[in-house]
């Protein structure tokens, strides 16, 4: 444990989320999008236990299950949704499901 | 302990890379779960045991596996070609990197990492005690969220009969 | 109301001064009339609203000659509120407030003296007769009922301006008259000539009305501030007889400022100079120390306001610089310009000064300003007239130099010998411009007289009254016009004013001067019109003489002109000091007895006593001459030169006199040019620059433009609304990280 202190965890955890906000602006492809989401919410949830481990309070493990029950919750209608999009449009290329324009 | 903490960091970083930058899709689930079971060992390293197995069983186990599931059902999995350099592209780019350097910045001032945690510190012992006792009604939500997640799952992608 | 009208069951021998509940119905018929002529008249059909019209006017008339009889008696008197002392023949008829603000208030009530009574008869009178010539004149026309509405609205509001008790009143009937003789003006307004002689009309006038609500604003202040100076003390010495003082302390309040008897008050109370100062008073010379007028002197105010209002009554009465609207006004129907602007409503100016005698008494400045207007207007007018050819124009400058001849009577102060021109022009102009109508009748519409000729063996009634018409204007004995015109010219004769030493002579050479243009040019209208043989170019080859109204109102207004002699005979009745003087003067001293005394005693105008009888020599003389002079060049002298153009020294002139040397273009090019210039300027820089293009054209564009540059972030694509949140999110750590500083 010398040496390593909360920073380096929350600092891994600051390029991990960094990295997803990337995925999520620049990729093509709705699915690619998707996974950097979770990649985000992993960085919360790291976050959030190095803080716990940091109080020493272990309550802090409980938003990141609930996060992780949320992702998954997200992750079914999400892919759902992608289904419906791919048979309607075919494509799932963002720049192609443009119904909100005005 | 360092040495496995920049181990698991390092392939945790590399992996994400992998994520954001693989040309096909599998490739990126593939990465995505190597990143999750790095994450798990990471976790494990914060004694945060009980996160670190449902974080394999559900993220990398239920999630990753559906989001395969997805691919391979609409054969999405095609290498695609370079994409268009837009300039919404560009700023959100320049943006996730000024996110990176700010948030750095905020982490300053946290720089020790406590002392000893108590005892059973991240057991599912004590998770679990906490769970149904003081946040009871959160995970009752949360139950309701799943159903719900479910019966939307299913309304949503089912076909027309 | 109905307590108005007494019950003659009740009164079997009405008392005079019971006329004066009635005076109110001498407005209101006619003003009824102008409704119901203009409202039902369409449905009415034509005979009927010939006969509405007639019938209100007739009415009218029948009161007036009760009102004239009324003050003819000494028991007709009423209590004035400003004096609390009697007034004698007068009535007076206050129907109540009409609006206060502040300290100024203003009452609708009739005032009718001698003055007023000789003016009543002659609107009412003269009205009905043009009434019923119009009736005749009209009868192919399809707007008669428009027609006989405003004629009779116009009735109305003259007897306003002549019957009102204070100036507001009079203001109204005064503008009321010229929204009447712009709408009779422009009556065919289809023709946009005739619309914009309307137009020309109405603006002139408004010029006018401008000035003579300053003059009026003036007197407000000039009242306003005696009152103030009375109450503080410094003025005391004006009113030491206390009953006489409290009244009208209370009447400038109440009745309000310009109320005639509350000016006439105020006179009597300012003595002009410090040789008759009272003691602990102030007079005309003194500082005024209260109010916006402060520093100035009574009577440089009072001079002031008097040319503010002779300025208005120069719009009115089309004298020297506002006349130019008259003769485009003959662009209306030629009974209109009989009665507007021949008998009624360019009178108004005189009779304001008329009415305000003992103010412009106290002023030999404004005085004489009046008179050099009167003269200069007289003769300016007159050598215009020589070289107009259309009938129509002839008799309109007539009416301004005549108009001339009336303001030299009022500003020498013998406002007497100016009402009874008025009266007496009043009947023969009238007759001249209905005969001309019934020229124009019965030739087809023909104005120009280079044109006629020869209806003397044509149209023998019109033919007969407008000699007599003619020899009246010009001022043959014994025709009524040579005593009226005469009595001015005498007046000027033997007038000095103070301080202006030379300028009665000047009037009375430019009078002389005007007396002999007028014989010559209504000579020649004559001649050319109705003698010689009928011109190669008629439109007609032979003319026909009108119906039987018109003929008969021409045979009863040249017998007027004939019969107005009576009153003007000199040396008939006995007069104010017991000399002999003539029936009208005589008959008016009550109206202008402040003044005469003034007069007197000021010696701001001096009269010596003289006989007249050389005076009506020459006059006579000149007469003669002019006439004589215009049958010879137009009977043998032109006619012998035919074909040969005229010498230079004659073509030059007549060429400016033709064209109006150029006034109407001066005009123009000095005033109005600028002046639509400056509102282009400013209509399209600021209306339609500033404001249309930048403030409200450019608010829509900015919002347009903005709006479209928004509207390229909705996208549709979820990703770059993303982008915008990521970008949103780091602006906010940004900030927090900025402000608190946690590291």
């Amino acid at each position: 444990m010398q040496g390593i202190s909360l920073q380096h965890y929350l600092v891994l955890a600051a390029l991990l989320f960094s990295l997803g906000v990337f995925g999520v602006l620049v990729r093509r492809n709705a699915l690619v999008v998707f996974m950097c989401v979770e990649l985000m919410l992993n960085a919360s949830n790291l976050t959030f236990l190095a803080f716990a481990r940091d109080a020493g309070m272990d309550v802090g493990h409980l938003p990141a299950l609930f996060v992780i029950a949320v992702a998954a919750a997200e992750a079914s209608i999400g892919l759902a949704i992608v289904i419906a999009v791919f048979r309607s449009r075919g494509t799932v290329n963002v720049d192609d499901i443009r119904t909100m324009r005005l | 302990m360092t040495i496995l903490f920049y181990l698991f960091a390092i392939v945790t970083v590399v992996a994400a890379a992998g994520v954001i930058t693989a040309r096909s899709a599998i490739y990126s689930a593939m990465s995505l779960v190597l990143t999750f079971f790095c994450l798990a060992g990471i976790y494990v390293l914060l004694l945060a045991h009980t996160i670190a197995v449902l974080q394999v069983l559900v993220y990398a186990g239920a999630i990753m596996v559906l989001f395969l599931f997805v691919i391979m059902l609409l054969s999405l999995g095609e290498p695609a070609g370079p994409g268009k350099v837009t300039f919404g592209r560009v700023v959100g780019g320049l943006s996730a990197l000024g996110l990176f350097a700010a948030l750095v910045i905020a982490t300053k001032p946290f720089v020790s990492l406590g002392g000893e945690p108590p005892p059973r510190f991240g057991t599912l012992q004590s998770i679990g005690v906490q769970l149904y006792t003081q946040w009871l009604a959160p995970f009752e939500a949360v139950s309701l969220l799943l159903l719900v997640a479910m019966v939307g799952a299913v309304v949503v992608a089912k076909s027309r009969v | 109301m109905l307590a108005l009208i007494p019950n003659p069951f009740l009164d079997p021998f009405p008392a005079p001064e019971s006329i004066a509940s009635l005076l109110w119905v001498i407005v209101a018929l006619p003003l009824a009339g102008a409704f119901l002529c203009g409202v039902l008249g369409k449905f009415m059909g034509r005979a009927n609203t010939n006969f509405l019209a007639c019938f209100t006017v007739f009415g009218s008339f029948c009161l007036s000659v009760c009102a004239v009889w009324a003050v003819g008696f000494q028991s007709a008197q009423f209590i004035s509120p400003a004096s609390a002392q009697p007034v004698k023949y007068a009535l007076w008829l206050d129907v109540g407030r009409w609006f206060s603000a502040g300290d100024f208030s203003a009452h609708y009530g009739f005032y009718v003296d001698r003055l007023t009574a000789a003016l009543l008869l002659v609107v009412t009178g003269v009205g009905f007769l043009i009434h019923l010539y119009s009736t005749e004149y009209m009868e192919h026309d399809e707007g008669y009922w428009r027609y006989f509405a405003y004629l009779n609205l116009f009735v109305a509001m003259m007897l306003t301006l002549i019957m009102a008790d204070n100036l507001v009143l009079l203001f109204v009937g005064w503008e009321g008259v010229g929204l009447c003789s712009y709408l009779l003006i422009g009556f065919w307004y289809q023709d946009t000539e005739k619309a914009w002689a309307g137009r020309k009309a109405f603006i002139t006038n408004r010029i006018g009305d401008f000035a003579f609500l300053i003059g009026m604003i003036f007197l407000v202040l000039l009242l306003q501030a005696t009152e103030a100076m009375g109450r503080s003390g410094q003025a005391r010495g004006n009113f030491m007889e206390a009953g006489r003082a409290r009244a009208w302390l209370a009447a400038v309040h109440d009745q309000g400022p310009l109320n005639t008897e509350v000016l006439r008050e105020w006179a009597y109370r300012m003595p002009v100079n410090m040789g008759q100062r009272t003691m602990g008073g102030v007079t005309l010379d003194s500082a005024i120390t209260e109010g916006p007028l402060k520093g100035r002197t009574f009577g440089h105010v009072l001079t002031a306001a008097l040319l503010l209002l002779l300025i208005g009554a120069a719009g009115k009465s089309a004298q020297i610089p506002l006349y130019v609207w008259l003769p485009d006004a003959m662009a209306g129907p030629t009974p209109v310009s009989a009665l507007i602007h021949a008998a009624t409503m360019v009178t108004a100016g005189v009779y304001l000064f008329c009415r305000l005698s003992f103010l412009l008494i106290l002023s030999p400045t404004a005085m004489a300003w009046v008179a050099m207007i009167g003269a200069l207007t007289a003769v300016w007018a007159a050598l215009i007239a020589f070289a107009q050819d259309d009938i129509k124009k002839v008799l309109a400058y007539s009416t301004v130099s005549q108009l001339g001849f009336m303001f030299m009577g009022v500003g020498v102060g013998f406002f007497w010998a100016a009402a009874l021109h008025l009266i007496t022009h009043a009947c023969f102009k009238a007759c001249l411009f209905l005969g001309a109508g019934s020229v124009m009748h019965g030739n087809g519409e023909e104005t120009d007289i280079r044109r006629l000729g020869g209806l003397r063996r044509e149209m023998r009634w019109t033919w007969a009254t407008f000699l007599i018409a003619t020899l009246a204007i010009t001022g043959i004995v014994p025709l009524s016009g040579f005593f009226s015109k005469d009595a001015i010219l005498h007046g000027v004769h033997v007038t000095e004013i103070e301080g202006f030493p030379s300028v009665p002579h000047i009037v009375y050479g430019l009078g002389l001067f005007g007396a002999l243009c007028t014989a010559f040019y209504m000579t020649r209208l004559y001649v050319l019109t109705f003698e010689g043989k009928r011109a190669a170019d008629a439109k007609l080859p032979r003319a026909h003489e009108s119906g039987f109204r018109m003929v008969s109102v021409l045979v009863v207004l040249a017998f007027l002109s004939v019969a107005g002699v009576l009153w003007g005979i000199p040396g008939l009745v006995p007069g104010p000091e017991g000399q002999k003087v003539a029936l009208m003067e005589g008959y008016l001293t009550p109206s202008f007895q402040l003044a005469d005394r003034y007069a007197k005693i000021y010696k701001t105008v001096v009269h010596e006593e003289s006989s007249p009888l050389p005076g009506f020599v020459i006059a006579w003389a000149i007469a003669v001459v002019g006439g004589a002079a215009a049958w010879i060049v137009y009977r043998s002298w032109l006619p012998s030169r035919a074909g040969k153009p005229l010498p230079a020294f004659i073509a030059v002139p007549w060429r400016w006199a033709r064209h109006k040397f150029y006034v109407d273009e001066l005009y123009e090019f000095l005033f109005i040019r600028p002046f639509t210039a400056i509102s282009n300027g400013l209509y399209k820089v600021l209306d339609a620059g500033l404001i249309d293009t930048v403030a409200v054209g450019g608010t829509a564009a900015v919002f347009r433009r903005v709006g479209g540059w928004l509207r390229y972030t909705q996208t549709g694509n979820a990703q770059s609304y993303a982008t915008v949140m990521a970008v949103g999110l780091l602006v906010g750590i940004g900030a927090v990280l900025v402000w608190v500083h946690p590291w």
